[in-house]
C-alpha cells in the first residue's frame, strides 16, 4: 500500500467516523430525551405509591366486615322467604272466604230472583186484569232484570220445579202481551192525538227492553207534529201579502220556525228520554225527526227559489255582465241591470238570514247531540266513535247539503250583485261637491260608493254565520277593486292632464254648475284630478274596510282566525294596485302639468348676469327679482291645485315639483358663469327657494336640495384652494352629493377662479 | 316577526274524491288519514320548507271538490301563485272532468298562475289513465305533471318542494309578490303591472 492509498483511506474513515459521529449525536440526544420521560414518570410513579399504600390499608381493614354482611343478608333473606310463605297462607284463606262469600251472596239473590219471580208472576196476572200497566211493566223489567238462563238451571234442581217453570213461561206470556198491548194502546193515543197517553205509553217501552222501537215511534209521532206545523206555516208564508212587512224575508222566517220548532221539541223531551231512556239515545231519538226536517226544508227552500226567482235573477245578472263590460256603458243595458241589481238586494239578505238561522240551529243540535255521546260513552274510544257518529250524521243530512247548495247559489248572486254595483258605481261617478276644499281635495262619489257596496256585502256574508261564505266575499271584493275599480281609475288617468291655461277652480266651478259650458279640457282637468284623489282615498279606505272587518266578524277558533285573516291579506294587498295606479297618474300630472311649466320659469335664471359688481349685488339683493318670481310662479301652480287635491297628494306633488325646479336650476347653473357675488346671489337664491318649498309642504323636501346647495357653497369660496375646508378629511358632517369632476366643473363656472388651479386640486 | 323571505299561495283542486286532502295532510303532517271525509269548503294549512337556504312559508289552501262548494273555492284562484288539479290515476271519470277545470281557471285564476297536473293514487293496482296519456294533457295545455301516491308518500315531497323552487324562482326575478324579512306588506303584485304609455318611473 502506497503511503498515498494510505491517507486516501484514512480521509474516507475519518470521514465516515464524521457521519457516524454526527448520528450518535442524534441517538443521544434521543435517549436522553427519553431518559428525561422516564425519570419524570418513575417519579409520578413513586408520588402515587404513598396513596396507593394507604387505600390497601383501608381495604384489609374492611375486609373482615364482608363476612358479617353476607352473612346478614343470608339472614334477611331467609326471613323474607318465611314471611311470604306465610303471607300466601293467610291470603289463601282469605281467598277461599271471599270465594265462599260471593257464592253465599249470588245464592241469595237467586233465592230472591226466586221469590221474585214467584211475586212477578202473581202481580202482572194481577195487574194486567186492572189494566195497570206501568205496575205489569214494572213487574216485567223485574223479570227481565233476572238471569233467566241461571233461573232455569236452578228451577232444575228445585224440587217445585213446576212452580217455577210456570212463573216462567207466565211472565214470558206476559212480556209479549204486554208488549202488544202497549204497542197498540201507544198507536191508539197517537191516532187520539191524547198526548197524555202518548207519553204515558211512551215511558212503559224501555221497561220492556223496546228501547229502540220505543223511541222510533216516539219520535216519528213528534215528526208528523211538525210536519203539520211546517205545512201550516208555509201556507201562511205563501200567502203573506207583499205589502207586509216581512214579506221580504217570510221563507227565511218560515224557515226559522221549522227550526225553532224541532228545536223546541228537543228542549222538551230530551229530559223525558234522558229519564225513561238513560242518555247516549239522541242521536236515535232524532233520527226520524231530522229526516222530517230535511223534508220540509226542501219543500221550504224549493218554494224560495221559486218565488224569489233565484234562477232567473242569476241569468239576468249575468247576461247584464257579459253585456255590459266595465267600460262598455251602455245606457240601457246599465238600466236593465240596475232592475235586476234592485231585486236582487232583498233575495240575497233572506238568503242570508236563512243560512244564519240554519248556522244556529246546527250549532244547537251539534252541541245537544255532543254532550248527550259525551254522557252515554262509556270509554274514550267510545266517546271518540259516538262523536264521529254524530258528526257524519249531521254532514250526511239532506238538510246540511241544501244549506251548503243554498250558500252557494247566495255567494254566487252575491258576487253578481257586487260587481253589477260596483260597475254601476263607477259608471255613475259624480263629482262630490260637498267633499270638495272640506276634506280637502276634489272626489268622486265613485270611490265612497264602492266601499260603502263592499262592506255591506262583506257584512250581509258575515251574517250568514258562514266562515267560509264571508272569506269567498273578501277575496272576490278584493278582485273587484283590483279589477273594476283600479282599471276605471287607470282608464280615466291615462287620458292624462290636459296642459294649456289653468284656472281650476273656475274649471270646477263651471263643471258643477253646468253653466258657462266648460271647455273639454277643463272638465278632464277636473275628472283627471278626481280620479287621482280617488286613487289616493281608495287605498286609504282599504286599511279602513280591513281593520274594520277584522273587528266586526266573529271567529271561534285559531284556525278560523288564522283563514280570515290571510283573505284580509289578500284584500289589503289590493292597495298595491291602487298605489301604482296613484304613481302612473302623478308621472302624468309631472309630464303634463309641472315640468312644462318649470322649465321656462326656471330658464330665465340665465337671462340673469351673475358677474356682478358691488353695486350690481347691492341692487340685485334688494329684490331678487329672479327668484321672487319663480317662488310667485311656483305659488300660484301650488295654489291651483291646492284646493283640489288630498293632503296626500298634494305633498307628493310638491315632492316632484321640487325634484323638477331643482333639476332645471341645476342644468341652468351649469350654463351660467360667476364671480364671486353671483356665487352669493345664488346661494341666497338657493335658500330662499328651498325654504318656500319646505313651508309649503309638511314632508322634507329639503335633501332635494342638497346638490344646489353644495354648488352654491362651491361658487361661493373664496379662492379655490379653500375647498380643502369642505373636502376630504375636514368634510365633518357634510355628505358631498357632487362628485369630484362635478365639483371641477362648477369651480369652472368661476370666472376668477384659474383653471390651472382647479386642475391641481386634489379631489 | 316572521322568519319567512316568500309566502306562496298554493290552490289544490279537483274533483271530489281523487285524494287533495290526503296530498295535503301527507305533505304538511306526514299523515295518510283512511276513512276521509268529504272536505266542507276550503281547508288552510301551512307549512315552512326551506330552498337554498331559504324559508319559504306555503300556504296550501285544500278546496272542497263537490259542486255545491264551487262559489267559495272559485274566490281563492286569484290570489294564487299555483294551482294544483289533481286527478285520480284509476278513475276516468276525473280524468274527463280536466277541461271543465281549466275553464274554471282560466276563469278565474291570474293568466300568470303555476299550473300543475297531477295524477294521484298511483299505489292502486286498476290504474285505468296510463302516464303518458297524463303527461300528454299536461303538455298540450302547457302544465307541470307528476304522478303521486298520498298513501305510500310517493313523489308528495317532491310536488310541493318543485312548486315552491319554481315560485322562487319567479319571484327572484321580481314577477311575483315578495315579502320582505321585517314587513308583512307586497311590494308588488302579480296583477298588476306597468302600462305601455306609462312615462318614466319615478325616481
Amino acid at each position: 500500500m502506497t503511503s498515498t492509498e494510505r491517507i486516501q483511506s484514512t480521509v474516507l474513515s475519518l470521514v465516515e467516523t464524521v457521519n457516524i459521529n454526527g448520528n450518535m449525536k442524534e441517538e443521544y440526544e434521543k435517549l436522553a430525551q427519553e431518559e428525561e420521560a422516564v425519570n419524570l414518570r418513575l417519579e409520578s410513579l413513586f408520588k402515587r405509591q404513598c396513596h396507593i399504600e394507604g387505600k390497601l390499608r383501608g381495604m384489609t381493614k374492611v375486609l373482615p366486615n364482608l363476612q358479617i354482611v353476607h352473612s346478614d343478608a343470608q339472614q334477611l333473606a331467609e326471613m323474607i322467604t318465611f314471611t311470604s310463605t306465610l303471607a300466601e297462607n293467610v291470603s289463601a284463606k282469605v281467598r277461599q272466604l271471599d270465594i265462599a262469600r260471593s257464592r253465599a251472596s249470588d245464592c241469595q239473590q237467586r233465592v230472591h230472583d226466586l221469590l221474585d219471580l214467584q211475586l212477578c208472576a202473581e202481580g202482572v196476572k194481577a195487574s194486567l186484569h186492572s189494566e195497570d200497566y206501568e205496575k205489569a211493566a214494572a213487574h216485567v223489567h223485574r223479570f227481565l232484570a233476572m238471569d233467566q238462563h241461571l233461573l232455569e238451571q236452578t228451577a232444575d234442581i228445585a224440587e217445585d220445579c213446576t212452580n217455577v217453570t210456570n212463573s216462567f213461561s207466565l211472565l214470558q206470556d206476559a212480556a209479549s202481551q204486554l208488549r202488544s198491548v202497549v204497542n197498540l194502546r201507544f198507536d191508539e193515543a197517537v191516532r187520539a192525538e191524547d198526548l197524555a197517553s202518548v207519553e204515558r205509553f211512551f215511558k212503559l217501552f224501555p221497561l220492556l227492553g223496546l228501547h229502540d222501537e220505543g223511541l222510533e215511534k216516539f219520535s216519528n209521532y213528534l215528526s208528523t207534529k211538525i210536519a203539520d206545523t211546517a205545512n201550516g206555516n208555509l201556507k201562511t208564508a205563501l200567502s203573506t201579502q207583499a205589502s207586509d212587512r216581512r214579506a221580504n224575508i217570510i221563507f227565511a222566517d218560515t224557515l226559522t220556525l221549522l227550526f225553532e220548532g224541532i228545536a223546541r221539541i228537543i228542549e222538551i223531551h230530551q229530559p223525558l228520554i234522558e229519564t225513561y231512556y238513560g242518555p247516549g239515545r239522541l242521536l236515535r231519538a232524532l233520527g226520524p225527526l231530522l229526516r222530517e226536517c230535511d223534508v220540509q226544508l226542501r219543500r221550504i227552500v224549493a218554494e224560495l227559489q221559486r218565488c224569489r226567482r233565484l234562477e232567473a235573477l242569476a241569468q239576468a245578472a249575468r247576461a247584464a255582465q257579459a253585456g255590459a263590460g266595465p267600460r262598455a256603458e251602455g245606457e240601457e243595458a246599465q238600466e236593465g241591470a240596475g232592475g235586476e241589481v234592485r231585486q236582487l238586494d232583498p233575495a240575497l239578505g233572506e238568503l242570508a238570514i236563512a243560512h244564519a238561522r240554519y248556522a244556529l240551529f246546527e250549532r244547537f243540535l251539534r252541541r245537544r247531540l255532543a254532550a248527550d255521546a259525551d254522557a252515554g260513552a262509556a270509554t274514550d274510544a267510545d266517546r271518540r266513535a259516538r262523536l264521529l257518529e254524530v258528526d257524519a250524521a249531521l254532514a250526511r243530512g239532506d238538510t246540511c247539503r241544501r244549506m251548503q247548495e243554498l250558500l252557494s247559489t247566495y255567494l254566487g248572486l252575491e258576487r253578481l250583485f257586487m260587481v253589477q254595483s260596483v260597475r254601476k258605481a263607477i259608471a255613475l261617478d259624480a263629482l262630490d261637491d260637498a267633499g270638495a276644499g272640506a276634506a280637502g281635495g276634489l272626489c268622486s262619489s265613485a270611490v265612497d260608493d264602492v266601499f260603502f257596496i263592499l262592506r255591506k256585502c262583506i257584512r250581509r256574508a258575515a251574517s250568514s254565520g258562514s266562515l267560509d261564505g264571508t272569506c269567498a266575499v273578501i277575496n272576490n271584493a278584493g278582485a273587484l277593486l283590483e279589477e273594476e275599480l283600479c282599471s276605471a281609475l287607470r282608464a280615466r288617468l291615462r287620458q292624462g292632464y290636459p296642459s294649456g291655461y289653468l284656472d281650476l277652480t273656475q274649471a270646477y266651478n263651471s263643471v258643477l254648475a253646468g253653466r258657462l259650458q266648460p271647455t273639454d279640457s277643463e272638465q278632464q282637468r277636473v275628472l283627471f284630478l278626481a280620479a287621482l284623489n280617488n286613487a289616493d282615498s281608495a287605498s286609504e279606505y282599504v286599511e279602513t274596510l280591513v281593520k274594520q272587518v277584522s273587528d266586526e266578524i266573529p271567529v271561534s277558533t285559531p284556525m278560523e282566525r288564522s283563514k280570515l285573516d290571510s283573505c284580509l291579506h289578500g284584500l289589503s294587498s289590493s292597495t298595491s294596485g291602487i298605489k301604482s295606479v296613484l304613481d302612473y297618474g302623478i308621472q302624468q300630472l309631472r309630464a303634463s302639468a309641472v315640468k312644462p311649466r318649470v322649465g321656462p320659469w326656471v330658464d330665465s335664471f340665465q337671462s340673469v348676469s351673475h358677474q356682478l359688481s358691488e353695486d350690481e349685488f347691492t341692487a340685485y339683493e334688494a329684490d331678487q327679482p329672479f327668484v321672487q318670481t319663480l317662488v310667485r310662479n311656483l305659488h300660484g301652480l301650488l295654489e291651483n291645485f291646492k284646493e283640489s287635491l288630498t293632503p296626500g297628494n298634494y305633498d307628493t306633488l310638491v315632492t316632484i315639483l321640487t325634484e323638477e325646479v331643482t333639476i332645471h336650476l341645476e342644468k341652468a347653473v351649469f350654463k351660467t358663469s360667476f364671480n364671486r357675488l353671483g356665487g352669493l346671489v345664488l346661494d341666497k337664491e338657493v335658500r330662499a327657494l328651498a325654504s318656500f318649498l319646505t313651508s309649503s309642504t309638511s314632508w322634507s323636501v329639503r335633501d332635494k336640495f342638497a346638490r344646489l346647495t353644495q354648488m352654491a357653497t362651491l361658487l361661493n369660496l373664496e379662492k379655490v384652494t379653500e375647498i380643502s375646508d369642505y373636502w376630504g378629511s375636514s368634510t365633518g358632517p357634510l355628505t358631498w352629493r357632487l362628485t369630484p369632476s362635478e365639483i371641477r366643473q362648477v369651480l369652472a363656472l368661476r370666472v376668477d377662479f384659474r383653471s390651472d388651479d382647479i386642475k391641481r386640486l386634489k379631489l | 316577526m316572521e322568519d319567512y323571505k316568500f309566502l306562496f299561495k298554493v290552490v289544490l283542486v279537483g274533483n271530489a274524491g281523487v285524494g287533495k286532502t290526503c296530498l295535503v295532510r301527507r305533505f304538511t303532517q306526514g299523515l295518510f288519514p283512511p276513512g276521509q271525509g268529504a272536505t266542507i269548503g276550503v281547508d288552510f294549512m301551512i307549512k315552512t320548507v326551506e330552498i337554498d337556504n331559504e324559508k319559504v312559508k306555503l300556504q296550501i289552501w285544500d278546496t272542497a271538490g263537490q259542486e255545491r262548494f264551487r262559489s267559495i273555492t272559485q274566490s281563492y284562484y286569484r290570489s294564487a301563485h299555483a294551482l294544483i288539479l289533481v286527478y285520480d290515476i284509476s278513475c276516468q271519470p276525473t280524468f274527463d272532468c280536466l277541461p271543465d277545470w281549466l275553464r274554471e281557471i282560466e276563469e278565474y285564476a291570474s293568466n300568470k298562475v303555476l299550473r300543475v297536473l297531477v295524477g294521484n293514487k298511483i299505489d292502486r293496482e286498476d290504474r285505468e289513465i296510463p302516464t303518458h296519456v297524463g303527461e300528454d294533457f299536461a303538455q298540450r295545455h302547457s302544465m307541470y305533471y307528476l304522478e303521486t301516491s298520498a298513501k305510500e308518500a310517493e313523489n308528495v315531497e317532491k310536488l310541493f318542494m318543485e312548486i315552491a323552487a319554481e315560485l322562487m324562482e319567479q319571484a327572484r326575478s321580481k314577477e311575483l309578490p315578495r315579502y320582505e324579512n321585517n314587513s308583512p306588506t307586497i311590494n308588488g303584485r302579480t296583477t298588476v303591472i306597468g302600462d305601455s304609455n306609462c312615462c318614466s318611473r319615478m325616481s
